[in-house]
């Protein structure tokens, strides 16, 4: 696919803190992804850089095959959604919508047209004329869209625009964000701590950690197998679980370093008498009878109905989700197994897979 | 349901005391509508016996207020033109970037406002004299007040600016628009409350001004009404009624603006004026 974003080699320093360091990601025409990551890792800097609103360092940063650095935002033709949804106060949704299109050579009537064809893909006709401060939370968020997708532009940029919405819309307008871009063939950029909110949205997702990328994929590839201690640890709900572990000594099996030493088998041989950090996800953890692999105390059972969580008594505590009603409660026994292949290695000093 | 006293005894506690600020300027308006006996009538009458508004345009005539007043305006309307034009500027800055020298800027400009007038005019006048700007008396009075009325602007005028979310302008910044273009177009729509409170409290202020414009203006025909309102004022003074006529064609201009913007001062003095 062709790029429409490429970003090489890219620093930027902040005096003496380093923000971001040698970041290297290409985005394709169309695609829609997600930087992920905790507060402070950098995501939202990468985000206003490719907007013109942080200057780079260093670095190469070429959107639509034209270099950046140097250009300022309103030479880029990138369109922004903030997370306070930045509506002009002072103007109605048509004023807020058709701001940019004044800059584009629009005349009124051009851009009132625009506005209606807008207005009718996210639903806003009947707000046209009202002021931001008359809408309710839902309705600035879609005008914040339709202020971007009026003009068309190269890439769309997203900066956490959910985190104001209560949990309810923020699911509903997920889905809405994600079947806009599919309709518009958009390539957007989509900034969020919520590493639920980048699986389900996004092609590719880039997980980054004190500007730096940890890891870049496809949403299942980094759940399925994640390059390290860190992004294993953030993507997945509940988090996984870490163990310390030695290899036993056939090298196949794995003896945990909590009450008892239960031995889980491995999928793989390894050096025996190694150390190693176990990976365990509470939902591979599932409760056996027959043939429990490790047998853990339980000290809280949390159930929705639809699941259950139970978080036992160990040092360290694990955390096991199981499917329907907890057949267990506080203080009695889980059996637990978990397959082989479900097992994550990691080495318990770089934190990288195995 | 038993209300506690208390509200109602602070709402009477600050009714006693507007009343008293407010007596003197109903004293004013009432004295100036007295006959000379009148004014020194013991016990003294509240209300003329026999109101007489002659008096204004005779005082108008023979001090010749029309003149006095023009200056007033001309030092007011360029002392607050002065002060938006570059405080607002200033006041910008200062809210949008942040850094020591940021600070040290905001510690200087506070100490500006500490400095009262009658301390600073004898170096100014000496300052003034040196660049010949005394044979502009009324250009140097503007220049040396909107020197003292800046910082109380940019002090205030800053706090408008920094309710303005930054995201405003980085949005239109996205949207197409330059770095004037987002002050012209978003930020200063929607810090014009804040502005324009303070332009019309320095406007007041300057049009009142009264220690620059009697050291530096000796020229009668370009002293404000402040300066020709004390040339009433002798140790012998009797002419009460005509002073009081004077300072009421004086004072009832500013009064009226107060009055009818009074409720937008207000809201724009403690909430930023925005949101």
């Amino acid at each position: 696919m062709t790029p429409q974003i490429e970003i090489a080699s890219v620093d930027k320093h902040y005096g003496a803190y380093h923000a971001l360091k040698d970041i290297n990601l290409t985005i394709p025409r169309g695609a829609f992804t997600a930087l992920v990551g905790p507060s402070g890792c950098g995501k939202s800097t990468l985000l206003r850089s490719i907007a013109g609103l942080e200057s780079i360092t260093s670095g190469n940063l070429r959107i639509a095959g034209t270099e950046m650095s140097g250009v300022p935002p309103r030479k880029r033709d990138v369109a922004m959604v903030f997370q306070s949804y930045a509506l002009y106060p002072h103007m109605n949704v048509l004023g807020n919508l058709t701001y940019s299109l004044r800059f584009k050579g629009f005349n009124k009537e051009q851009a009132r047209k625009k506005a209606d064809e807008v207005a009718q893909v996210i639903g806003l006709t009947e707000l046209l004329e009202r002021y931001p401060r008359e809408l309710s939370g839902g309705q600035r968020q879609r005008v914040a869209m339709g202020r971007a997708i009026i003009c068309e532009p190269k890439a769309f940029l997203f900066d956490e625009p959910l985190s104001n919405l209560d949990a309810a819309l923020r699911v509903h307008m997920r889905m809405e964000i994600r079947a806009l871009h599919d309709r518009l063939g958009a390539t957007s950029v989509y900034v969020t701590h919520d590493q639920v909110e980048a699986m389900t949205m996004a092609d590719h997702v880039v997980v980054m950690r004190a500007g730096v990328i940890e890891q870049q994929g496809a949403p299942l590839e980094l759940y399925d197998n994640p390059a390290n201690k860190f992004v294993a640890g953030f993507i997945g709900s509940p988090a996984m679980n870490f163990l310390d572990a030695t290899v036993a000594e056939d090298g196949r099996s794995a003896r945990l370093e909590i009450a008892g030493k239960p031995v889980l088998p491995l999928a793989r041989t390894l050096q025996p008498g190694r150390e190693v950090t176990v990976g365990l996800r509470p939902e591979h953890l599932r409760i056996d009878t027959a043939a429990p692999r490790l047998q853990v105390p339980v000290r809280v059972v949390e159930s929705t109905g639809s699941l259950t969580y139970s978080t036992t008594e160990t040092e360290p505590e694990l955390m096991i989700v199981e499917q329907g009603r907890g057949r267990y409660r506080a203080g009695e026994t889980l059996p637990l197994t978990i397959a082989p292949e479900d097992i994550h290695l990691f080495d318990p000093t770089s934190g990288t897979a195995l | 349901m038993t209300r506690l006293p208390v509200p109602r005894l602070f709402l009477a506690l600050a009714m006693v005391l507007a009343a008293i600020y407010l007596f003197p300027l109903y004293w004013m308006y009432a004295t100036s509508l007295k006959g000379q006996s009148e004014i020194f009538a013991n016990p003294p009458t509240f209300w003329p016996r026999d109101p007489d508004p002659s008096i204004y345009p005779e005082t108008w005539e023979r001090r010749s207020m029309g003149r006095f007043l023009w200056n007033s305006l001309v030092i007011g309307t360029g002392v607050t033109a002065l002060t938006v034009l570059l405080g607002t500027g200033c006041a910008y800055v200062l809210a949008r970037y942040r850094s020591a020298w940021v600070d040290l800027g905001l510690f200087a400009i506070l100490m500006l406002q500490v400095l009262p007038a009658s301390v600073m005019i004898t170096p100014l006048y000496v300052g003034f004299n040196q660049l010949g700007l005394l044979s502009y008396p009324r250009t140097a009075v503007i220049l040396a007040a909107a020197g003292k009325a800046i910082p109380f602007y940019i002090v205030l005028v800053r706090a408008t600016f920094m309710n303005v979310p930054r995201e405003l302008e980085e949005a239109a910044l996205v949207d197409g628009n330059s770095r004037w273009g987002a002050f012209f177009f978003i930020v200063l729509p929607l810090a014009r409350n804040g502005i324009l409170v303070l332009a019309i409290l320095t406007f007041m202020q300057a049009f009142g001004e009264y220690i620059y414009a009697k050291s530096i203006i000796t020229t009668q025909a370009y002293q404000p009404a402040s300066v020709g309102l004390s040339g009433f004022l002798g140790p012998n003074s009797t002419d009460w009624n005509g002073i009081m006529a004077y300072a009421a064609i004086y004072v009832t201009p500013i009064v009226a603006i107060f009055v009818i913007l009074q409720r937008r001062i207000v809201a724009g003095l403690t909430s930023g004026a925005l949101k």
